[in-house]
């Protein structure tokens, strides 16, 4: 009896599971465009350039899924006319609750910083989550992969939130330091 | 992360009653007496620890490799409520001085949130083996520490002269408030 | 008649936060602000009257022995179907839920209703039952929700009414907050059903 009721149940649930992922799938991607369209003003078509260290092709999906979140992905982001507007990419480090994602979008023609947009965190809400205010992401715009994007430096800080504020700027220069050389110069 | 990482952010910084809200039910049933905190406290982390190893093999051996992830809720609280069963029954039959002690427990451990929790957790964060295994440890140690220390705070509140309204429950969470502030200082320590 | 009973009674005096103390977790972590709490209430809600109604109607066929294991079956399936309905639906909804969604299985009120009501009565008042508990469940989810939410924000589902950069009581938004947010509100729920009490006898 308990047999059956399993089986059924999970035959449920495997025909909605269907339905979702593929909606589910979609709505990511989606997500993760509609993001860069806001660090790269003017996008409209996003092609993923370049994944590193070495190509998925692993079997084992744990490890597969490691890997995957491991890899350096850079999002080359072309206008509607055909022109590359620039590039954006993940940057991480550990914030006060935990990690910080910054998704960076840098000029194609000047390699300045265009924008960029806190992905997620767990900051403390009200102190650490001003962050994601507009006036302190604004410090990080015009800044070249040659400044020292650090709190105190050349970004000023948020008070009552340093921890957060240092971690962003982290997260910007090691994104920026890893990625500048493997979109410079390529395609 | 390294292990003493998760291990120090399970107990202290994400503790799982103060800071994450799970196995609250517990939390506020059995913290009466230090006594009967510390049994139910290390019944459940034992249960995290063989939970951790056992839903690890599941999810990487059966339900990723057959692409079945939208089963992982339901087989993960199947087997930790076989596995509950299964240690009651063992310990009633080997051990009847630590059943007693832990025996009533053991029934409410099943639908304590912070053994599934944790389990869905590790997934998330594709931890391997030793990983979630010692992140069960740290998970099951934090929720030891606050019922331990909920648990003392409350005996002594016995002879204190409390509003009627806020005795039992309320007084409780109030206080589960304050602990929860003070362990808000550990945040940032890794 | 003894629908509307069956009702009012997950309502107020079984009320499975206030007056029975069970299913706690999502209370406390859910309730940031009002809309949170609605959703979680909404979702528990559902789950609860899908799972009475079909365990209602399984009742006969299930083997006593086995009952608790099939319960939960049942109720992590449409645990899941919720999970995965949302997750593609409803995605900003399902990303701040997160954790506690699945965690629904373990709802102490969900197994409980099941076992003290469905398992003895009619579809058409287990339905019912279960959709009283999940009412009661969600007002209290929504008012710790907007007392959290007024304190800690200055809104109340997701209206602003103080000044940008006003100061709020922003530890009403951490874990302190809904611990003690929730003790006030226990105290002051007994101190309603106390004087109910009173003018009863």
């Amino acid at each position: 009896m308990l047999a059956v009721i399993a089986m059924i149940s999970g035959g449920i649930l495997a025909v909605v599971y269907d339905t979702t992922s593929v909606i589910i799938e979609e709505n990511q991607a989606r997500a993760l465009e509609s993001s860069i369209y806001d660090v790269l003003p003017g996008t409209t078509t996003v092609n993923i350039l370049r994944r590193s260290p070495d190509e998925l092709g692993v079997d084992d999906p744990r490890e597969m899924r490691e890997q995957e979140q491991r890899t350096t992905l850079i999002y080359q982001g072309v206008d509607d006319q055909g022109r590359v507007v620039g590039y954006a990419f993940v940057g991480e480090a550990n914030g006060y609750g935990g990690v910080i994602r910054v998704l960076v979008g840098v000029d194609q023609a000047t390699d300045q910083i265009l924008a960029i947009k806190i992905l997620d965190h767990t900051e403390t809400a009200g102190l650490g989550s001003r962050i994601e205010e507009q006036s302190f992401r604004q410090r990080f715009v015009g800044k070249t992969v040659e400044d020292p994007i650090a709190i105190n430096q050349d970004i000023d800080n948020i008070s009552g939130a340093s921890v957060s504020a240092r971690a962003v700027a982290e997260a910007v220069r090691r994104g920026f330091v890893d990625t500048s050389a493997l979109y410079r110069g390529g395609e | 992360m390294t292990l003493f990482t998760i291990l120090l952010s399970a107990i202290l910084v994400n503790n799982f009653v103060l800071v994450r809200f799970l196995g609250i039910c517990p939390f506020m049933g059995v913290s009466k007496q230090v006594g009967s905190a510390i049994g139910m406290g290390l019944a459940t982390t034992f249960v995290m620890v063989v939970a951790a190893a056992l839903t690890w093999v599941i999810q990487w051996f059966i339900l990723e490799p057959f692409g079945l992830p939208f089963l992982q809720s339901m087989s993960f609280i199947l087997v930790i409520a076989a596995m509950v069963q299964l240690v009651e029954m063992f310990l009633h039959k080997t051990s009847p001085a630590l059943y007693r002690a832990m025996g009533i427990f053991l029934p409410l451990i099943t639908t304590n949130c912070a053994i599934l929790g944790f389990a869905i957790m590790a997934v998330q964060n594709s931890y391997n083996f030793i990983e979630t295994v010692i992140f069960g440890l740290g998970a099951g140690l934090g929720f030891t520490l606050a019922l331990v220390l909920m648990a003392g705070i409350r005996e002594d509140l016995e002879f204190a002269d409390i509003p009627k309204p806020l005795r039992g429950v309320g007084i409780a969470f109030i206080l589960a408030g304050l602990l929860s502030l003070a362990f808000g200082g550990f945040s940032g320590l890794v | 008649m003894r629908l509307w009973k069956d009702f009012v009674n997950g309502l107020w005096s079984e009320n499975p936060t206030f007056r029975l103390n069970i299913g706690l977790c999502p209370v406390l972590a859910v309730t940031t602000t009002a809309i949170d709490g609605l959703s979680m209430g909404l979702a528990t809600t559902f789950v609860l009257i899908c799972s009475s109604a079909l365990i209602s109607l399984l009742k006969k066929i299930i083997p006593d022995k086995v009952r608790i294991p099939a319960y939960i079956i049942v109720i992590a399936t449409f645990v899941t179907i919720v999970d995965l309905v949302m997750h593609a639906y409803l995605p900003d909804i399902h990303s701040v839920l997160g954790l506690f969604i699945p965690l629904i299985v373990v709802n102490c009120t969900v197994l409980g209703r099941a076992e003290a009501f469905a398992a003895k009565n009619g579809v058409l008042r287990s339905t019912v039952d279960g959709l009283g508990s999940g009412v009661g469940f969600t007002w209290a989810l929504v008012l710790l929700g907007s007392l959290r939410e007024i304190l800690g924000k200055g809104s109340l589902f997701g209206m602003s009414f103080v000044q940008d950069g006003a100061t709020t009581l922003g530890v009403m938004g951490l874990p302190p907050g809904a611990f003690i947010t929730l003790g006030i509100l226990m105290a002051v729920m007994n101190m309603v059903a106390a004087r109910q009490k009173k003018r009863a006898s």
